[in-house]
């Protein structure tokens, strides 16, 4: 299990996602069966691979880097989906997942994997504590990024049922989606939970940033930073919104989702990309660590 | 042992003579049961009587058995009408035919409704008042067990009962439980009183609807309508503020022109804002606008043609699987014709091997007798060696009869055996 790569479980979920579009095409107990395997057999090479990760780094999964921390986002997403589909087979959840979940991992691949120089560094690293802060941060905005994911896929499923419903169209067999009463009663609850806690994290990771000295400072005229206040703030927007709106407006609170979490995982993502690339240009390949002006937010988005 | 079915059903007779041959009441049941039993003494006896077929079941030990024209008197005399007004209506099939039939009816490929689930409830009930009755032996317990099992293998290997094929069911089950999540603080507002509503009605209540609102224009079939469902009456005149409490509409007016149009509707979602709202226009020709539907994207409006399609789609997705429940039919039709023509053969079976065993226990002990020098080991060595012995002078003429039941109940060999093995009744 020491040689499990990316491409192991990237190709596991590749294979349940075709299976996962195949279902259209009918109801079959071989796809139900080949797809719920090779779904297991993915979660547990991906598991192997964050352990063998964690023990190369001397670090948990959400601390070391971005790549970790992205593929510990895509492991609990598939976690859910195996644990949906188990419970209801006929939940067509995989079709709005699965593609996240390829994306996720598709762009870990992209990312560095040297561990954080921030939280390896002996100059840096001063104190235990310090380290139990940077697990809160990382901790708060991986269920905060679960969470937003879970009301993206609500949102699509949202839209799905609300389409066939009004076009007139019956389900293809042996595939369900959830009433439009508990899609939008099950997105709004994961909105009015992750928002805190993404907040919450990235309040920590600010606290950690301003906290260090010299060049590990948090810049707050680094253009990631301004992206990720930027994201935040269009995700708080909506999150004022749903408080304040009326119930009955569950397409436009799904279809916000939709963009709301769309953005946040793209720019989460497009700008770890970035940042990884110009570190590398700036520092080489060989010493390509996180830039300490992003601080924290750096290690975990 | 024979076995024969009488019967109409909906492809054979009209409703009328149907309803003339039925037995309505479980008393009326009673009374055919008490009269079929003194009229054919010695037969086993099932009625299966629902409102798509009236059949009886007859099977006898031996030849004798109540004949096409002998069932045709009874249903004659017991319902008092002439043989003549139904004796055409009324089919007949014998042995394997019989069997088939039944495995047909209970498994719902006969079914009005193909692969509809009421009718193995309905096989069931028929069979238990038959036990209550005393009328059943033991080909009638197993021939029904076996159908009840058989639709149970058609059910499960085949998708002959998937998919909804009623226009209310799929109303409900498709589209209403789409939109909502739960039906028990929903208002139902059912407009008109026909039985397309009380159909709907019924599995809105199945879905645990716990509001129901009636308007409509005869107050008499209103109330009876709301009060077999548990609802309320408002005169038509209300017919606008109840609109604006229902969560969903069904309409099934006799109307000429819509009730409902597009100007009526915008005035009322003026007044309750966009709540999703479920209309179900039941109503030929149609009692809700179209334009309605447009309105909002919360406003579901479904019409009868809308609810067709998916029914449609769903009956020839049923029809698709009706050659592999009839493959299953078939199959474990010749598995019970082989087993009861096998189980003819049982008496002999069992008098050849108790006789050959009694000769192996006698020889045997005249064998101890004479070495009583044997231990207990030698003896037991011995015992098993003869038995198995027998047993394999007994396998050959065993599998022939088996193999030769296949085809029927093999009279020429079982008289050969008596003949050959002394074997007497």
């Amino acid at each position: 299990m020491a040689d499990v790569t990316v491409f192991c479980f990237l190709a596991s979920y590749l294979v349940t996602g075709v299976m996962e579009v195949l279902r259209l095409r009918g109801k079959s107990t071989i796809n139900r069966v080949v797809l719920k395997g090779f779904a297991f057999a993915g979660i547990v090479a991906h598991t192997f691979y964050l352990f063998n990760r964690s023990q190369q780094t001397n670090l948990p999964p959400l601390l070391s880097s971005t790549h970790d921390w992205l593929l510990v986002l895509a492991w609990l997403a598939m976690v859910l989906y195996l644990f949906l589909t188990l419970f209801d087979s006929d939940l067509a959840i995989g079709l709005f997942l699965i593609p996240i979940v390829l994306v996720l991992i598709g762009s870990a691949y992209l990312l560095q994997q040297q561990p954080n120089q921030l939280v390896v560094s002996d100059e840096i690293l001063v104190k235990e504590a310090r380290q139990g802060w940077a697990m809160l941060h990382a901790s708060l905005l991986v269920l905060g990024m679960a969470g937003g994911l879970v009301a993206l896929v609500l949102g699509m499923m949202y839209l799905a049922q609300h389409r066939r419903l009004r076009q007139k169209q019956t389900m293809a067999e042996g595939m369900t989606l959830p009433s439009l009463g508990r899609i939008a009663r099950l997105n709004w609850w994961s909105v009015v939970i992750s928002v805190p806690l993404l907040t919450l994290g990235m309040a920590v990771g600010v606290g950690l940033g301003l906290s260090t000295d010299g060049e590990t400072s948090l810049s707050f005229t680094d253009p990631v930073i301004i992206a990720y206040g930027v994201a935040w703030l269009v995700m708080i927007g909506f999150f004022i919104w749903l408080l304040t709106t009326r119930r009955s407006q569950d397409r436009q609170i799904a279809s916000l989702s939709i963009w709301t979490f769309s953005f946040l995982i793209v720019s989460v993502v497009v700008l770890q990309i970035i940042s990884s690339k110009l570190s590398i240009s700036a520092h080489g390949p060989a010493q390509a660590a996180i830039p300490v002006e992003s601080s924290v937010e750096e290690a975990t988005p | 042992m024979n076995l024969q079915v009488v019967f109409c059903n909906y492809h054979t007779a009209p409703v009328a003579v149907r309803e003339k041959l039925a037995f309505s009441s479980p008393d009326h049941l009673q009374e055919a049961y008490q009269e079929l039993q003194q009229t054919f003494p010695e037969s086993e006896l099932v009625v299966l009587s629902t409102c798509n077929r009236v059949e009886v079941y007859a099977a006898h030990e031996g030849d004798r058995h109540p004949s096409h024209e002998q069932l045709a008197h009874f249903f004659s005399e017991f319902h008092n009408i002439p043989v003549s007004d139904f004796f055409d209506d009324l089919l007949a099939e014998e042995g394997e035919d019989a069997v088939r039939h039944l495995f047909r009816v209970a498994s719902s490929v006969d079914s009005m409704v193909l692969g509809e689930s009421q009718i193995v409830n309905q096989v069931k009930d028929a069979y238990r008042i038959a036990q209550e009755n005393n009328a059943c032996g033991i080909l009638t317990n197993t021939l029904f067990q076996r159908a009840i099992k058989v639709s149970g293998r058609v059910r499960t290997e085949t998708k002959l009962s998937e998919g909804r094929v009623s226009v209310a069911s799929v109303a409900v089950g498709d589209f209403a439980k789409g939109i909502f999540e739960r039906f028990d603080d929903k208002t139902v507002l059912v407009i008109g009183a026909g039985e397309m509503a009380e159909e709907t009605l019924r599995y809105l209540k199945e879905e645990g609807a716990r509001k129901i609102i009636v308007v409509n224009r005869s107050t008499e079939r209103a109330e009876m309508l709301a009060m077999s469902w548990g609802g309320e009456v408002y005169p038509w005149d209300q017919l606008d503020e109840c609109l604006k409490r229902a969560d969903i509409v069904v309409s099934t007016t006799g109307a000429t022109q819509p009730i409902l149009t597009e100007d009526r509707f915008r005035t009322i979602r003026r007044a309750t804002g966009d709540k999703q709202v479920f209309l179900l226009d039941l109503g030929a020709p149609r009692d809700i606008s179209t334009a309605v539907g447009d309105i909002d994207d919360n406003i579901f409006l479904y019409n009868i043609d809308d609810l067709e399609a998916t029914c449609d789609l769903n009956r020839k997705q049923r029809s698709r699987e009706v050659q592999k429940a009839n493959a299953i039919i078939e199959e474990e039709t010749s598995l019970f014709m082989q087993e009861l023509h096998h189980r003819a053969t049982g008496p002999v079976v069992q008098r050849l091997r108790s006789q050959w065993h009694e000769i192996r226990e006698e020889e045997l002990r005249r064998l101890f007798n004479k070495l009583s020098h044997l231990t207990e080991e030698d003896r037991e060595q011995i015992e098993n060696s003869v038995g198995r012995v027998i047993n394999k002078l007994l396998h050959p003429p065993l599998e022939t009869l088996r193999e030769e039941s296949h085809s029927g109940t093999p009279e020429g060999l079982v008289t050969a055996l008596k003949k050959l093995f002394h074997i007497h009744d």
